[in-house]
C-alpha cells in the first residue's frame, strides 16, 4: 500500500517515461466561487501515456477540476504546465487547440446530425474550398477516426441511429481528431464515460483507451471505483476541493479509496443519527402497487409522519422517476398513490403542494430557487394563499416572516432582498427548505439533498433534515451516495429495474451494510 | 419605499439609465425649442404619450414573464372599428364592448399559447393577423367618421379635469391599476417569478398556465382600451388606426429598462419609456425628422436598448 501525501511527494523508481516532462500539470492551483472554496492548491500531474484516475464524492472537486482543465474555467491562482511550459486555457477551443480532447458524461452529440458531422462539427473548415464543404473528403476522414476506435459504424448514419455505447466510441473519435489539428502528445479527459455502458462494452472502451496510450494520456473521472482501479495507472483521491492522496493503482484496492475519499470515523455522528427519533404511527402517504409504464411497477409502502425513507437504486432502477411522480412531474399510470385517506393522482406540481408536498430538486439553481428573485419573494413562493388578504399580498407580513425564516435556519445572506442568485450552494439549499417549511409541507422530497454542497454545508442540512422529521415531517430521500442514504434513513427501499427488491429498517445502531443494500441494487 | 432604495442597491446605476435618458432629452428638446418646456405643450405631450403607454403597459404584462404579444396594434384598431360601428346602437356600451372583445382575443392568444405549446410571438403573430382581417372586413376596409350624435359619447376621453386632459387620467388609472396587480398581488409576483425562472415557479407550485393566461387577457384588454382612446381623440375608427404603434410600444417597454426576457421590470419603467419615446418623437419633428421616418428611429432605439439593458453574460444562447 503506498498512501502518500503529497508534499513532498516521493514517487517509484522513474521509468523511461517519467523523464519526460509531464503531458499536462496543475501546480498550486486554487479556484472559488461565490460561497465555496471549490479547489484548495490543487496540484497533479500527468505524465506522457498514462492513465490517470479521479475520485472523490460529489462536491469534492473532481468537476471543476475538469473544468479547469478543459478552459471551462480559469484558475484564480496556480499554472497550468503542458509539456513542462506554462500556458493558459482561456476557452474550451483554445484547449483543444492546444491538445486536450474531452469525453463528456453527458452524451453531447448532436443527435440530428450524422456521425460524421459530429466528429468533425466546428472543424469543418480543412474539408472546404470556397466555403463548401468536400463532404466525401469529411466522410473518408470520418471512417478514418471511426477505425482508431473500431467501431464499425457508417459516418453517414444520424448519431440518433446509435446506441448509447456506440455514441460513446464516437465522442472518443471525435476527441482524437485532435491529432490531426493539435500539434505534439493529447490529453483526454473522460468524464464518468461509463455511466451508461454495460460490462461488454466498458470492456471495449477500456481496451481502446490502452491501445491510445501511445498517442495520448488519459484523465479518467468515474463513480465506479472498481473502474478507475482496472484503467487507471495512478489515482487521486480528492476531497473537499483538495487532493489527499496520490496512489498507484496496482496496490490500491475499494475500500482504501472509499476511506480516503469520505475520510470520517465518526460516521454516526456526521449523520446526526443520536437524534434520530422513532416515527410516528400515523399515516401521510401511502403507495398501493403504484405503477408507471416503462419505469417502475408494484410499488407499495407507507410513509408515516417524522420518518425518512430512503430509496437506493441505480440508474434505470426507476427510483428518479417515483420520486418525479410523488413531486407531481409525471403522474402515475397504475396503482394507488392515498393521502388523507384519499386516492389521487398528482398532475403537476401544483397538486403535489395541495396535499402538502414539498420537493426539494437536485437541480436546485433550476427548479429549486428563481435565482433573479430576493430571498423573500424564494421562501414565499411555495404559498403566497396565507399572505394574501383581499387579494393583495402582505408585504409587511411577509418580510417578517422571511426574517424568521433566516433566523431559524441560520440562512447566511447579506439581507432578504438579496438575489438567491447571490447565496452559497448550503444558503440557497435552506432557501428553498424554508420555502417548503413556510408552505407547512408535511411531506419533504429530498432529490440529492447535499449535493454539490461541502462537507460544512452537509453537516448543516443533516442537523435540519433531523430537526423537521423530529417535528413530524416525513422525508423521501434519494441521495448520491448509500452511505447518506443509510446513515439519515429510519427505512431504506432499494429497487432494482422498476421494482423494489428489499426493504430494511434503518434504526440508530442497526444500520443496515452497504455491501447487503449492493447486492440487491445490481 | 424600503424595496425601492433596496432595488436600487441591488441594480446599480443600470436602473437610472432610462430616468437620466428621459431628464436628458427633456432639458435637450426645452434648449432647442423653448416652449416645449411650458405647461400645455407638457400636457400635450402627457395626452400624445398615453395612447402607447396604455399599449406598453399591457405588453409589459407579458413580457415580465418572458412571452411577447405581437397583436396589440391590430386589437388596437379593431377596438376603434367595433366602437365606431357599435356606438350608435349601443351607446357606452360599446366601450365595453370593445374592451370585452380585447380580453376575448387577449384569452384566445393565451389558451393557443399554453395549450397548444405554440411560442407567443407565434400565437400572437397570428392573431394579429386575425384581428387585422377581422378589422377590415367589418369596417369593408374604410375609416368610419363618427356623427355629431356619436361624438356625445366621447366625452370622457376628450374632455379634462381641473385643467387635465381626461386621457391623461386614464393613463393615470391604468398606471396605478398595473402597479397593484404587478407589485402587491400573487399574479404580479408570480409573473416575475415565472420570467425569471420558469422551472423552478413550477415547481413551486405555481399555476404558470393560468398566469401566462391571466397576462395575454391584461394585454388584450388594455390594448383594446389605447382603441377606445384613439376613438376619442380622432372622433373615428379604422382598421389601420394603431398600426404604427406596435414598435413603439414594446420599444417603450425595453427603452425603459424591462428586460425582454422577462423577470425584470415595472410598469414605472414602462412609463419612462413611454415618455422617452414620446419626447423623442416630438424632437424630432423639432427637427423636421419626415414622420414617416420615425419608425426608423424607434427600431434603431429598440435594438439598442435591448442590447444596453440585458445582461449577455447571463443568456448564451438567444434563439
Amino acid at each position: 500500500m503506498s498512501v502518500t501525501q503529497l508534499h513532498p511527494a516521493p514517487r517509484p523508481a522513474p521509468t523511461p517515461a517519467e523523464v519526460l516532462p509531464p503531458a499536462l500539470a496543475l501546480v498550486h492551483v486554487d479556484k472559488r466561487f461565490p460561497g465555496v472554496h471549490a479547489l484548495k492548491d490543487v496540484s497533479i500531474e500527468i505524465r506522457p501515456g498514462e492513465v490517470v484516475g479521479l475520485v472523490g464524492e460529489n462536491g469534492a472537486g473532481k468537476s471543476t477540476l475538469m473544468k479547469i482543465l478543459s478552459g471551462v474555467y480559469q484558475p484564480d491562482s496556480g499554472d497550468i504546465l503542458l509539456n513542462g511550459s506554462k500556458t493558459r486555457f482561456v476557452s474550451a477551443s483554445d484547449a483543444m487547440r492546444q491538445g486536450i480532447g474531452m469525453v463528456f458524461q453527458e452524451q453531447s452529440l448532436l443527435t440530428n446530425l450524422t456521425v460524421g458531422e459530429n466528429i468533425y462539427l466546428g472543424n469543418e473548415k480543412q474539408f472546404s474550398r470556397f466555403g463548401i464543404v468536400d463532404w466525401r473528403a469529411l466522410y473518408a476522414a470520418a471512417s478514418r477516426q471511426l477505425e482508431k476506435v473500431q467501431i464499425d459504424a457508417d459516418p453517414r448514419m444520424r448519431a440518433e441511429d446509435l446506441d448509447f455505447a456506440a455514441r460513446q466510441m464516437v465522442e472518443l473519435a471525435k476527441a482524437l481528431t485532435l491529432e490531426e489539428n493539435a500539434p505534439g502528445h493529447l490529453v483526454i479527459l473522460l468524464d464518468e464515460p461509463t455511466s451508461v455502458l454495460e460490462r461488454a462494452e466498458i470492456d471495449i472502451l477500456f481496451a481502446r483507451v490502452r491501445a491510445l496510450r501511445a498517442r495520448a494520456s488519459f484523465i479518467f473521472v468515474s463513480h465506479r471505483l472498481d473502474e478507475v482501479l482496472e484503467l487507471s495507472d495512478r489515482i487521486y483521491v480528492m476531497k473537499d476541493g483538495a487532493v489527499v492522496a496520490d496512489l498507484v493503482a496496482a496496490e490500491a484496492n475499494v475500500t482504501q479509496l472509499h476511506h480516503l475519499m469520505v475520510g470520517r470515523s465518526l460516521q454516526a455522528e456526521y449523520y446526526r443519527e443520536p437524534l434520530q427519533v422513532p416515527y410516528r404511527d400515523e399515516v401521510v402517504l401511502e403507495l398501493e402497487g403504484l405503477r408507471h409504464a416503462g419505469a417502475y411497477r408494484d410499488i407499495d409502502f407507507k410513509l408515516h409522519a417524522g420518518e425518512i425513507l430512503g430509496i437506493a437504486g441505480v440508474i434505470g432502477s426507476g427510483r428518479e422517476e417515483l420520486t418525479r411522480t410523488l413531486a407531481g412531474f409525471a403522474p402515475h399510470d397504475g396503482g394507488k398513490l392515498i393521502a388523507h385517506g384519499k386516492s389521487v393522482t398528482l398532475r403537476s406540481p401544483a397538486e403535489a403542494v395541495d396535499i402538502g408536498v414539498g420537493y426539494i430538486p437536485r437541480e436546485r439553481r433550476v427548479e429549486g430557487l428563481v435565482l433573479f428573485l430576493p430571498v423573500a419573494a424564494n421562501i414565499t413562493l411555495g404559498d403566497l394563499g396565507t399572505l394574501t388578504k383581499h387579494g393583495l399580498i402582505d408585504t409587511r407580513e411577509e418580510k417578517r416572516l422571511a426574517q424568521e425564516w433566516v433566523q431559524k435556519l441560520r440562512i447566511r445572506t447579506p439581507g432578504i432582498h438579496t438575489l438567491c442568485l447571490n447565496l452559497s450552494g448550503g444558503n440557497q439549499q435552506k432557501v428553498v427548505l424554508a420555502k417548503w417549511l413556510n408552505a407547512k409541507a408535511r411531506i419533504l422530497i429530498l432529490d440529492h439533498p447535499t449535493r454539490g454542497l461541502d462537507v460544512g454545508a452537509k453537516e448543516e442540512v443533516y442537523e435540519l433534515i433531523r430537526a423537521v422529521t423530529a417535528e413530524g415531517v416525513a422525508v423521501i430521500l434519494t441521495s448520491d451516495t448509500l452511505e447518506e442514504t443509510i446513515g439519515l434513513s429510519h427505512t431504506v427501499l432499494v429497487m432494482r429495474d422498476g421494482v423494489i427488491t428489499h426493504r430494511v429498517g434503518a434504526e440508530p445502531g442497526h444500520k443496515p451494510q452497504q455491501v447487503d443494500l449492493i447486492g440487491h441494487m445490481v | 419605499m424600503n424595496s425601492i432604495i433596496e432595488t436600487i442597491r441591488t441594480d446599480g446605476l443600470r436602473q437610472w439609465l432610462p430616468l437620466a435618458t428621459l431628464i436628458l432629452l427633456v432639458i435637450l428638446v426645452g434648449a432647442f425649442q423653448p416652449a416645449f418646456l411650458e405647461v400645455n405643450t407638457l400636457l400635450q405631450l402627457a395626452s400624445d404619450t398615453a395612447v402607447v403607454f396604455i399599449l406598453a403597459t399591457g405588453v409589459t404584462f407579458v413580457i415580465m414573464l418572458g412571452g411577447i404579444d405581437l397583436s396589440i396594434q391590430s386589437m388596437a384598431s379593431l377596438s376603434s372599428v367595433a366602437v365606431a360601428l357599435t356606438l350608435s346602437r349601443f351607446g357606452y356600451g360599446a366601450f365595453v364592448f370593445a374592451f370585452a372583445l380585447g380580453a376575448v382575443a387577449g384569452l384566445l392568444s393565451g389558451i393557443a399559447h399554453v395549450r397548444l405549446r405554440i411560442p407567443s410571438f407565434i400565437a400572437t403573430l397570428a392573431m394579429g393577423g386575425v384581428l387585422y382581417s377581422a378589422a377590415l372586413v367589418t369596417s369593408r376596409e374604410r375609416s368610419i367618421t363618427l356623427g355629431d350624435s356619436d361624438r356625445a359619447y366621447l366625452g370622457w376621453i376628450t374632455g379634462t379635469v381641473f385643467g387635465i386632459p381626461n386621457v391623461v387620467v386614464i393613463a393615470l388609472i391604468v398606471l396605478a391599476i398595473a402597479h397593484v396587480l404587478q407589485s402587491r398581488t400573487r399574479f404580479g409576483r408570480y409573473s416575475a417569478a415565472i420570467g425569471a425562472g420558469e422551472p423552478a415557479a413550477y415547481a413551486s407550485g405555481v399555476k404558470v398556465d393560468r398566469q401566462k393566461i391571466i397576462a395575454f387577457v391584461l394585454s388584450g384588454a388594455c390594448a383594446a382600451l389605447a382603441g377606445i382612446v384613439l376613438v376619442g381623440r380622432l372622433a373615428s375608427g379604422s382598421p389601420t388606426l394603431a398600426s404604427e404603434l406596435l414598435l413603439p410600444s414594446i420599444a417603450a417597454v425595453v427603452v425603459g429598462g424591462t428586460a425582454i426576457t422577462g423577470g425584470v421590470g415595472s410598469i414605472w419603467r414602462t412609463l419612462v419609456g413611454a415618455l422617452i419615446i414620446s419626447v423623442v418623437r416630438i424632437g424630432m419633428t423639432f427637427l423636421g425628422v419626415n414622420i414617416f421616418a420615425q419608425n426608423i428611429v424607434f427600431g434603431v432605439v429598440l435594438v439598442a436598448a435591448v442590447a444596453i439593458t440585458i445582461d449577455r453574460s447571463k443568456i448564451p444562447i438567444v434563439k
